[in-house]
């Protein structure tokens, strides 16, 4: 599909019609739908923040159906001042909220949602929902999806996107109801916020600041990296061109001169935990957040900047945090983790999950997937992601998901056995529904014959047998030393 | 949308499922089920129509490689990684197990130094001798020392502004910085130039921080703001199953803990036992030894030192003693005051009864007295006086004395209580008068009194002699025939018989036409039914016949009731009533 297409569709504009006229660079305010220049094509965006610079005016765009980590500050010469621009809704626009009050409300509204089903148990990723990058399009989509009727959306159905379809559909299914009744109360935002204070459990934090990347560029070990997210580091960091963060300790810098000061004397070298798992490739920490609080909220500020769907609303206590390294002759390097809930109510197996940019696309984050299963193998409990994912993490778990279970069902297939989806959530230690889930998102349940089957496309064969001459690498689970750790109710006592 | 074709059954996460390849199987047979279905991604809902993540998501399974994109990290190029990571890093051989915190981790003060901090420092020094001069860490060492105390002294500097006086921080510093004279040297300036700083970062803490919750107001919507504090867990809302399984666990945990105190208490019970023979031990020990004294000084008695009487006795013993001991004591009391306690000690068993049939028989005796005062000037006129109707006898009339042999006592002589047993074998004057308690109420036995043949002397007018008699002749007033009667004591057992014989209905002979008959019938008790309904006055029940309800047998209350002891008493006790009266 070209992009031309997702550009406009999916993404019309809010319910009611917006004002539209022409605007300039000085006339264009926060909240402002305007045609905006990136990667060569025009985009639809919206304009979150405005700054004054040397060089002129710049405009913090979050484009349409681009994930919020392809915003950036733009100057007004790459905004398209010749087309109509799209005025925010004077009535949502209230002063008292500051700026970009606009109808990315009900999103909130979802999180609070949800936030309120587990009150005060999740410490990080829930979706930040002021975070979120294009809150009215995607909404008034999906609502106006539930409604048939309306031509645009056959047009839709029927259209380009037969995925998009599916997408209305969440886990949650209670996030449909508030949304709906968002529609006509347009001022529940308040209420809903008044709501989520009392009941004490609110996970995002609602300021549209936090919609704004605050750092610009971060130094880390010998990499510069460029945060794709808000996270809450000290606000004088904010004015930093570049931050500086130890790659040991994870402490972080705003000047040079103390950063220096203080790798002349860190010594840390590897995570400050116990070893869990070596080979020649990576290794395994294991680090509890309540012993090891400093660490565990640097590692937590310098993941949020990668991660959007996390929140350092509450201490990081209740979690373990399970650290991949990979070894140097300087010492033990972070390529990634994830942070696992000492306790889950709802069997998951991992809350956040990163790998750090530098080294994305090299296998780390299946990884560090296959480990996170084989620690709930050892617990013997099947486990599963804490939801929502990630696009990227998305992707990744689909494909580690696909692979293992093709895997098996090809052993299954030579043996001329029958599998269940049972057989196969207990073989992986994943959820029934993420192997159902698996299973159609490749096209593999057939029914035939009045009965159900499974089928392998021959697609999938081959291109299984292609990526296993590339020789991945996978954590060998007998190399794993540890023991599911076992906590005291003093110990389970997360607020201090 | 696709209609289907063929309605799934559901499809059971335990159904077994063939596994095939798409080349083992017909393509056009088979529909595939995900043609329709809407896939679950767990991405945030707004997310999923991402344009990147859509292009990804229709590329799986295609041989088009279609990446998210993210912005690409770079390799620094102001940083020199070797400078600022120098320290070589040796690989343990065994996996690492470290606890250390990072603050532990850092060799030297937890204060970093700005670079203004490092111009103060240099223009501070320039002003100093070679030996005076503050190095780099030592000036670390001061900030950290300062800012600790800071904030210790003054939490909510940064709230209400409050500076830590020079004296407080110089005594921390003193304390803390090994040097006394380093300190004296350089706190002052040192302190000076602290506060100028904090002053001018708002008198926060001079390390950049993050925001912890200082406001609940301004720190929910203050995206700043993290690592809260959690809110203390919500109980989950107890359920009923919840409910009743606690129970079951307190029931069980109660259950538990009875069986403990058990077991406990058993323990102890054993431990008293083991105290308890071992005090019995000494005691006969004691015993043994007195036994021992007692033969050596040549003073007999019998085994009676040894035995251990029972303790709870002892008092009734003493009471007992002084007529008891007397004969022996006596005797002994001279020589050996002690060995009288000693005899207190061994009562006899033959006293023992002794003492306590006496005790009985004047209980019983006394009894009867009050029994007798308490009737005294009464009498029953009724038609059925229950108590014996004293005869109005003139008290001129004597009955007649005869002189019977005793009867010998019952060949099952036993000691039970039933006076019936014990009036005739005992002879003592007491039990004389225990037959007349016997109730009778108005049975023929009652005219047995009058049977006794009496006499009367008088003196009649000019001095004559008058000798009355009374006969047995009076019983014909009683309208009960002589042979009657006799028949009546002798077949009182008739149809007596045992209650498990269950032969057919036996059958008896009985004179219908008998007077005896003729009365007792009126007091048959009317049927079962009507009994039924008047249950308290049962007369079967009154008559202590409850399971014989048929009517032969019933007929025997009207004669036994009079008396259980009668087959043995009448005869012989005659003369004894006679007497009493």
């Amino acid at each position: 599909m070209s992009p031309g297409i997702l550009n406009g569709e999916p993404a019309v504009g809010p319910d009611g019609p917006r004002q539209k006229s022409m605007a300039t660079a000085d006339t264009l305010r926060v909240g402002c739908i305007a045609l905006v220049e990136k990667d060569g094509q025009a985009r639809r965006a919206e304009i979150l923040s405005i700054k004054d610079t040397k060089s002129g005016r710049q405009f913090y765009c979050n484009f349409d159906n681009f994930n919020k980590r392809l915003d950036e500050w733009v100057p007004s010469r790459r905004i398209k001042f010749d087309h109509d621009v799209e005025w925010p809704s004077p009535d949502k626009d209230k002063p008292k909220d500051g700026k970009g009050k606009n109808s990315t409300a009900p999103k909130k509204k979802v999180t609070g949602n949800k936030a309120q089903k587990r009150p005060g148990k999740r410490e990080q990723s829930v979706t930040s929902e002021a975070v979120t990058p294009r809150p009215w399009p995607e909404l008034s989509e999906s609502q106006t999806q539930s409604r048939p009727s309306t031509p645009r959306d056959l047009e839709l159905k029927t259209g380009q996107t037969p995925a998009a379809i599916g997408d209305e559909m969440d886990l949650d299914d209670d996030n449909n109801t508030p949304e709906v009744k968002k529609e006509y109360e347009p001022f529940s935002r308040e209420r809903e916020i008044e709501k989520l204070r009392t009941g004490g459990s609110m996970t995002q934090n609602p300021t549209e600041l936090a919609r704004i990347r605050n750092i610009s560029k971060v130094q880390f070990g010998p990499w510069d990296l460029f945060p794709w997210y808000f996270s809450p580091y000290p606000e004088s960091f904010t004015q930093e061109d570049v931050i500086f963060i130890c790659e040991f300790c994870l402490s972080y810098y705003g000047e040079k001169k103390p950063f220096c000061r203080h790798r002349q004397k860190c010594s840390l070298q590897h995570p400050p935990g116990n070893e869990i798992y070596r080979d020649d490739y990576v290794s395994f920490f294991e680090i509890d957040g309540r012993r090891q609080r400093t660490w565990c909220r640097n590692l937590c500020l310098l993941s949020k900047m990668f991660l959007d769907h996390k929140t350092l609303y509450y201490d990081v206590d209740p979690f373990l945090f399970y650290v991949m390294t990979q070894k140097t002759e300087k010492g033990h390097h972070l390529v990634g983790y994830f942070s696992k809930e000492k306790e889950s109510a709802d069997g998951y197996n991992v809350a956040c999950i990163l790998t750090l940019p530098q080294y994305q696309r090299k296998g780390f984050g299946r990884l560090l997937i296959q480990f996170s299963y084989e620690l709930s193998k050892i617990e013997g409990k099947l486990g599963s992601p804490e939801k929502p994912l990630s696009d990227l993490g998305l992707l990744s778990y689909r494909q580690y998901w696909s692979e293992m279970i093709l895997d098996l069902l090809l052993e299954y297939n030579e043996r001329d056995e029958k599998s269940s989806i049972e057989a196969i959530s207990t073989a992986l230690a994943m959820t029934t529904q993420d192997v159902e889930h698996t299973l159609q998102a490749l096209k593999m349940q057939a029914y035939h014959k009045g009965e159900h089957k499974l089928v392998i496309p021959e697609s999938m064969i081959k291109q299984r047998g292609m990526a296993k001459l590339k020789q991945k690498r996978y954590i060998a689970p007998e190399r794993i030393q540890w023991k599911a750790p076992v906590f005291t109710a003093s110990t389970r006592t997360w607020g201090w | 949308m696709t209609t289907r074709k063929v309605r799934y059954k559901k499809l059971n996460t335990k159904t077994p499922l063939p596994v095939l390849r798409e080349d083992q199987i017909d393509p056009t047979e088979y529909e595939s089920l995900t043609t329709e279905s809407q896939i679950a991604t767990g991405v945030e809902q707004a997310e999923e129509n991402e344009y990147h993540l859509q292009a990804a998501l229709k590329s799986v399974g295609a041989s088009a490689d279609n990446e998210i994109p993210v912005p690409p990290p770079q390799n620094s190029v102001e940083a020199n990684y070797d400078e600022l990571y120098p320290t070589p890093y040796i690989e343990p051989r065994n996996y690492i197990k470290f606890s250390d915190t990072v603050e532990e981790t850092i060799r030297g003060s937890l204060y970093d130094m700005t670079a203004e901090d490092e111009d103060f420092l240099k223009t501070y020094n320039t002003k100093r001798s070679a030996k005076e001069k503050l190095s780099e860490d030592e000036f670390e060492h001061f900030m950290e020392v300062l800012e600790d105390t800071a904030s210790e002294q003054a939490p909510y500097a940064a709230v209400d502004n409050t500076v830590v006086s020079y004296d407080v921080m110089y005594h921390s510093m003193v304390r803390r910085i090994g040097s006394v004279k380093l300190a004296e040297t350089h706190a002052k300036p040192v302190y000076e130039y602290w506060k100028s700083r904090r002053q001018d970062n708002a008198n926060m803490s001079l390390n950049p921080a993050v925001k912890f919750e200082t406001h609940q107001e301004h720190d929910d919507m203050d995206p700043y703001v993290c690592f809260r504090r959690r809110e203390v867990r919500q109980t989950r809302k107890t359920r009923a199953r919840d409910v009743q399984v606690a129970d079951k666990l307190k029931k069980l945990r109660r259950e538990l803990e009875d069986g403990r105190q058990l077991v406990v208490f058993s323990r102890q019970r054993e431990f008293l036992k083991r105290e308890l023979l071992k005090a019995d031990r000494l005691v006969f020990e004691q015993r043994a030894k007195l036994k021992e004294i007692k033969i050596r000084l040549n003073i007999k008695t019998d085994d009676d030192d040894l035995v251990n009487t029972k303790p709870q006795k002892r008092p009734r013993t003493e009471a007992q003693q002084p007529p008891r001991a007397t004969p022996h004591g006596q005797v002994r009391q001279g020589a050996r005051p002690d060995r009288s306690m000693e005899q207190v000690d061994l009562p006899e068993l033959s006293h023992k009864l002794a003492e306590k049939e006496n005790e009985l028989r004047h209980d019983v005796e006394v009894k009867v007295q009050n029994h007798r005062r308490w009737n005294q000037n009464f009498v029953d006129l009724t038609a059925d006086p229950l108590p014996p109707v004293q005869q109005e006898k003139e008290l001129s009339f004597r009955p007649a004395k005869t002189t019977f042999l005793m009867t010998p006592p019952a060949s099952s002589a036993s000691d039970s209580m039933e006076i019936d047993d014990i009036a005739p074998s005992t002879p003592s004057a007491p039990e004389k008068s225990l037959a007349p308690f016997v109730f009778k109420g108005a049975t023929p036995e009652d005219s047995d009194q009058e049977e006794v043949p009496s006499y009367r002397r008088r003196v009649g007018r000019s001095g004559r002699l008058w000798i009355d008699r009374r006969t047995t002749r009076t019983k014909t007033e009683s309208s009960i025939l002589p042979h009657e009667l006799s028949s009546l004591q002798s077949d009182r057992w008739k149809y007596d018989q045992d209650d498990d014989d269950d032969g057919g209905p036996s059958t008896y002979k009985i004179d219908t036409n008998s007077l005896l008959q003729m009365k007792f019938r009126s007091t048959i008790p009317p049927p079962p039914a009507l009994q039924n309904r008047r249950q308290g006055t049962d007369p079967a029940q009154l008559q202590g016949y409850p399971n014989r309800p048929a009517l032969p047998q019933v007929q025997i209350p009207s004669v036994s009731s009079a008396a259980p002891s009668a087959p043995s008493v009448p005869p012989q006790a005659q003369p004894v009533q006679a007497s009493s009266s």
